[in-house]
């Protein structure tokens, strides 16, 4: 997959947390700018996961803010 | 936008229905003949679309425990259990489901809908977590939302998915409850229950088993799906309803944890609310002595099952391997699922057809049910009216 697909393919999955009226773009943040809660966070992850059929350790999200540092994450785990 | 105007949605859902020759959601039985059979618009039908899975709700016994109780304790009892509305019968109900799963503690609810909330909103807090199956009956939903907790669902049946989320959770599994059904109402499939269990052990979590559809039909006394996998004691808490196998209406939640007790001081939808009548509690009793020795009756349901599965595979039907006493035939397409399900009605026989957003998956699925009180002979009738309309529909290996 290239990146730019994956990106779109991460912004897809994260635009069904945020509010139908927010566009979800690569610098989205999920908590400053989606305003997402702790248990919002943990679905989303598992639905990246399921839909790149991986599993991301707890270790490398401690750097994620925005959804360009989750799709960084995904790729790094389907290489 | 007005007060009035949060309905346009479900407006438009009607008129879409409304405009249907025959609404699937408005059918009214005229009149109803036995457990098997009724009149719908002048045409005398097999039901083949109840939860009726024992076939008990013409049961001689059954209708004279609720005469007896008409005459001896009158119509109702006017009042919550909370106050007036607790007479013995719904204690010895109690004793009664609680031996039945040999647990310590029994509640009966009016509804097994209020069963499921009551249970939820006593059981669950605002800082808890319900872990529910994609799949899972609404009432168990709106319960979890109705309690404030955090809900996170898991792919339907899926151990793997279900251990992802908890694992995330971290210490947070400890006060988390895991939230599936023993059979599910749509496609007939089982939950993998000792799965569940192992990884509820391993990560110290509770679990909860809506055994709605599968009391009477699992489990050698009809107890249920945690009964026959042998897992009953790992489960915390077991929900279920009087409306199906057992032909009447309400519903309970066992547990052997002593806090279940509190539930009767705390669960505002088995307070604020009416205790079921005397003659339901009447007929329930009876219903459940029928279940616990019925055997006969289970084995019966199972052969209903066994032989209208191979009938509908015969004719090529998206209905998958499992065979239970639910059958759902998927259909990508809702018109030709209406088409199908108004067609099989015009033949004589009536199935329920799930629609978007309550059918798995999107599309429709006619859902099929057999129970013990089904002949032979009916369910051949049923057989030959799905192979009559697939071949009218080019369906299946008539496509």
């Amino acid at each position: 997959m290239k990146e730019n697909e994956l990106l779109e393919r991460v912004k897809e999955v994260v635009q069904q947390f945020a509010d139908p009226n927010r566009k979800v773009e690569h610098d989205t943040a999920f908590v400053k700018d989606l305003g997402l809660e702790s248990i919002q966070i943990i679905e989303m992850l598992c639905e990246i996961e399921d839909a790149f059929d991986l599993v991301i350790g707890e270790s490398e999200l401690s750097d994620v803010v925005t959804v360009a540092d989750l799709s960084a994450v995904v790729e790094k785990n389907l290489r | 936008m007005g007060l009035l105007d949060n309905l346009n949605d479900a407006a438009t859902k009607k008129e879409t229905l409304d405009n249907l020759p025959i609404n699937p959601t408005q059918i009214t039985i005229d009149k109803i003949l036995s457990p098997t059979e009724a009149i719908v618009s002048n045409n005398k039908v097999i039901l083949a679309g109840t939860n009726n899975y024992l076939g008990l709700t013409f049961s001689p016994e059954c209708i004279s425990a609720g005469h007896e109780a008409l005459e001896a304790e009158g119509t109702g009892t006017t009042g919550s259990r909370m106050a007036n509305g607790t007479y013995s019968g719904h204690l010895d109900l109690e004793t009664e489901i609680a031996q039945l799963f040999n647990m310590n503690h029994a509640m009966v609810f009016s509804t097994g809908y209020s069963a499921n909330l009551g249970t939820l909103v006593a059981l669950l807090g605002r800082d808890d977590v319900a872990l529910i199956d994609s799949e899972a009956h609404a009432s168990l939903y709106d319960g979890c939302r109705l309690s404030g907790a955090d809900v996170l669902r898991f792919k339907h049946n899926d151990p793997e998915s279900l251990e992802k989320r908890l694992k995330r959770l971290g210490e947070r599994a400890k006060s988390t409850l895991v939230i599936v059904e023993g059979l599910y109402s749509i496609r007939g499939d089982c939950a993998p229950l000792e799965e569940f269990i192992e990884l509820k052990n391993r990560y110290g979590c509770y679990i909860l088993v809506d055994e709605a559809h599968s009391l009477g039909l699992f489990g050698e006394t009809g107890a249920g799906l945690a009964s026959e996998r042998g897992v009953i004691d790992s489960t915390d808490f077991i929900v279920g309803t009087f409306s199906k196998s057992l032909g009447s209406i309400g519903g309970f939640c066992v547990s052997n944890h002593k806090e279940t007790s509190i539930f009767k001081y705390s669960s505002r939808p088995y307070i604020f609310t009416a205790s079921p009548s005397p003659s339901v509690v009447a007929t329930t009793r009876a219903a459940l002595q029928l279940m616990k020795k019925g055997t006969h009756l289970r084995k019966k349901a199972w052969d209903n099952a066994n032989d209208l599965h191979g009938r509908l595979s015969a004719i090529g039907l998206n209905i998958g391997q499992i065979i239970s006493p639910i059958v759902g035939a998927s259909f990508n397409d809702d018109n030709l699922g209406y088409s199908f399900w108004s067609k099989l009605l015009e033949l004589g026989v009536y199935t329920n057809l799930i629609l978007p957003p309550a059918a798995p998956d999107g599309g429709s699925v006619i859902r099929c049910s057999v129970t013990a009180a089904h002949s032979r002979a009916q369910i051949g009738s049923i057989g030959d009216a799905f192979a009559r309309v697939a071949e009218s529909l080019g369906l299946g290996k008539a496509a």
